[in-house]
């Protein structure tokens, strides 16, 4: 055809550039179309191909969500997640940065505890989610104390690496110029380590997600470990898809105020 | 010199880095006495590896010597000075996460200067530097030239009486550092500071120093010392000067033997490499 309308190629490259260069613009838009996609194909297969005692369309969960959060206990077990969750986190990114500075600031320590960090880092800790729960009870704490020890392992690493890779002449500036050892790390060695810490609290996030999720589901007496056994005994596919996907917001909630976080902190890297 | 004058006593200082016998060890320095007058720009110039910085962080307190001992202003150098001295380092020693005139303020922070002073004296010191324009910009987004000027306004504004610096227009194209050479001189017969000043550039020594040193190749000491007799400010047109040509060839003619020797070391690395060339030669 290209061949009997020598014009046709260039006219396509015409039509396309301008649609192409709109996209390139607009990431978020292709992000949505690839959504909006997923969500048809699910839609269509939840609808004609699969069994709805397993799986249901997206347009039914988003309809259901009212009789989601009218069902006893479903709020105050999300609000328990987002607290064990929220808590974790912090004290993740608190105990991380910590152990994270000291370890990348002293090469006794560094030499001494990384190795250690690193197998305890690749332990799958599943294995020892039992303990967690003799030690720490079947309340809030157990969860919280085994999102923490997943949590904070990537951000003490990338703390550790970030801080090692400081530049020596900007310590040796602030020395000449009389900084006290305080006023090195905090106007020094803190700015530098920021990005890293960010890093790590991205990585460190999914972790604590993980973490806090695995230990509801071990004990599920109540909470969201609960509903979810519940309402996959029940065949309840609606109710089940409905309440993973209010903890999918909560992980892009939290994502989103770290992301801001993140850009208002790494200004002078643009 | 007496004692009274020199704003800096520098009194056989040695050092070295590791120990004798360890695979790190190097001789930097070797018996290096020197005294600097106050207000004089003293120029430092050697090969590569002769031990200029390690001489500058000595006389700065950020390197302990091994033997010997500097005096500032008659006080004995035990650790940094930073109400005398100043520092402008090779690199931008500037902080990257804070703009220009926080950096500046911060330095001030870091030597003790009541807060309320700080803005002002920031903003005069970049004044000076002719950066004023740029004080909410972050250093990456500065040329190199402006980043340098950055880093001498913020030695300006702690207001000590001696500025180290440290090659400070080093990394800068040939033109810049030559107009940046220009404003310091301006600058120093304004302020009367003491500076001493490392280089690589022959022409910049002689432009901007009242004395050179010229170091001999490692184990650095000082092979001799060169004045150069013109007022400051210098114009450009003291670079054409028949006083400038004759200066800067008798410091080219000290420096010569000294490089060579400091190459020789690396001499056996290209015979070895001849050797492999012969053989890949051999085999074809
Ligand atoms: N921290 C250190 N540890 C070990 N050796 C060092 C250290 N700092 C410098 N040296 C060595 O001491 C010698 C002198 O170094 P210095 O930086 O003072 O040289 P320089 O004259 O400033 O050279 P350049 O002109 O290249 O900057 C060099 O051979 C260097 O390898
Ligand atoms: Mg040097």
């Amino acid at each position: 055809m290209a061949v009997t309308h020598p014009h046709a190629r260039t006219a396509i490259v015409r039509t396309e550039a301008p649609l192409k260069r709109w996209f390139l613009r607009h990431p978020g838009a292709m992000r949505g179309l690839v959504i909006a996609l997923l969500l048809l194909i699910w839609e269509f297969a939840a609808r004609f191909l699969l069994d709805s005692d397993f799986i249901s369309p997206p347009s039914v969960v988003l309809m259901s969500l009212g009789t989601l959060f009218a069902t006893p206990g479903v709020p105050k077990a999300l609000g328990l997640a987002l607290y064990e969750i929220a808590i974790g986190f912090a004290l993740a990114a608190v105990i991380g940065a910590g152990i994270g500075l000291a370890v990348g600031l002293s090469r006794f320590a560094h030499r001494s505890f990384m190795p250690i960090i690193l197998l305890l880092y690749g332990l799958p800790q599943v294995t020892i989610l039992p303990i967690f729960v003799l030690l720490f009870g079947i309340g809030a704490a157990s969860k919280i104390a085994f999102g923490v020890s997943h949590g904070m392992f990537p951000i003490m690493i990338s703390v550790a690496a970030g801080v090692q890779k400081i530049n020596p002449v900007l310590r040796t500036s602030a020395r000449s110029m009389g900084a006290s050892r305080a006023q090195i790390l905090y106007h020094v060695i803190f700015p530098h380590a920021v990005p890293s810490f960010f890093t790590g609290l991205r990585l460190g996030m999914t972790g604590v997600l993980l973490g806090v999720l695995l230990a509801e589901l071990y004990v599920s007496t109540a909470g969201i470990g609960f509903f979810t056994s519940l309402f996959t005994q029940n065949l309840e596919p609606t109710r089940l898809i409905g309440l993973v996907a209010m903890l999918a917001v909560i992980a892009v909630v939290l994502n989103e105020i770290v992301r801001r976080a993140e850009l208002h902190y790494g200004r002078w890297r643009a | 010199m007496t004692a009274a004058e020199a704003a800096i006593r520098i009194c056989d200082v040695s050092h070295q880095f590791g120990e004798i016998g360890q695979a790190r060890h190097v001789q930097a320095l070797k018996d290096t006495s020197l005294d600097i007058a106050r207000g004089e720009l003293h120029c430092l110039i050697g090969p590569s590896g002769c031990g200029k910085s390690t001489l500058l962080s000595v006389i700065g307190g950020l390197t302990k010597p091994t033997t010997g001992s500097v005096t500032v202003s008659g006080k004995p150098v035990r650790g940094p000075m930073p109400h005398d001295i100043a520092y402008v380092f090779q690199e931008s020693a500037l902080f990257p996460w804070n703009t220009v005139l926080e950096n500046i303020v911060l330095g001030m922070k870091f030597q003790g200067v009541p807060k309320a002073k700080r803005r002002d004296r920031a903003r005069r010191a970049l004044e000076a530097v002719g950066l004023e324009a740029f004080a909410q910009h972050f250093p990456g987004q500065l040329s190199g030239g402006m980043r340098q000027r950055a880093a001498l306004a913020r030695a300006l504004s702690l207001e000590t009486d001696i500025l180290l610096m440290d090659e400070p227009f080093g990394a800068l194209d040939e033109q810049t550092r030559m107009v940046l050479g220009e404003d310091l001189s301006v600058l120093l017969s304004r302020s009367h500071k003491t500076i001493v000043f490392v280089t690589h550039s022959l022409g910049e020594a002689v432009f901007l120093a009242d004395r050179v040193a010229v170091f001999s190749a490692r184990p650095g000491t000082i092979k001799q010392i060169i004045a150069v007799d013109e007022p400051h400010p210098r114009k450009p047109s003291f670079m054409t000067a028949l006083k400038f040509h004759a200066l800067r060839d008798q410091l080219y003619g000290l420096l010569h033997d000294e490089i060579r020797k400091s190459i020789a070391e690396t001499a056996p690395l290209r015979r070895r490499y001849d050797d492999t060339a012969e053989k890949n030669e051999g085999v074809a």
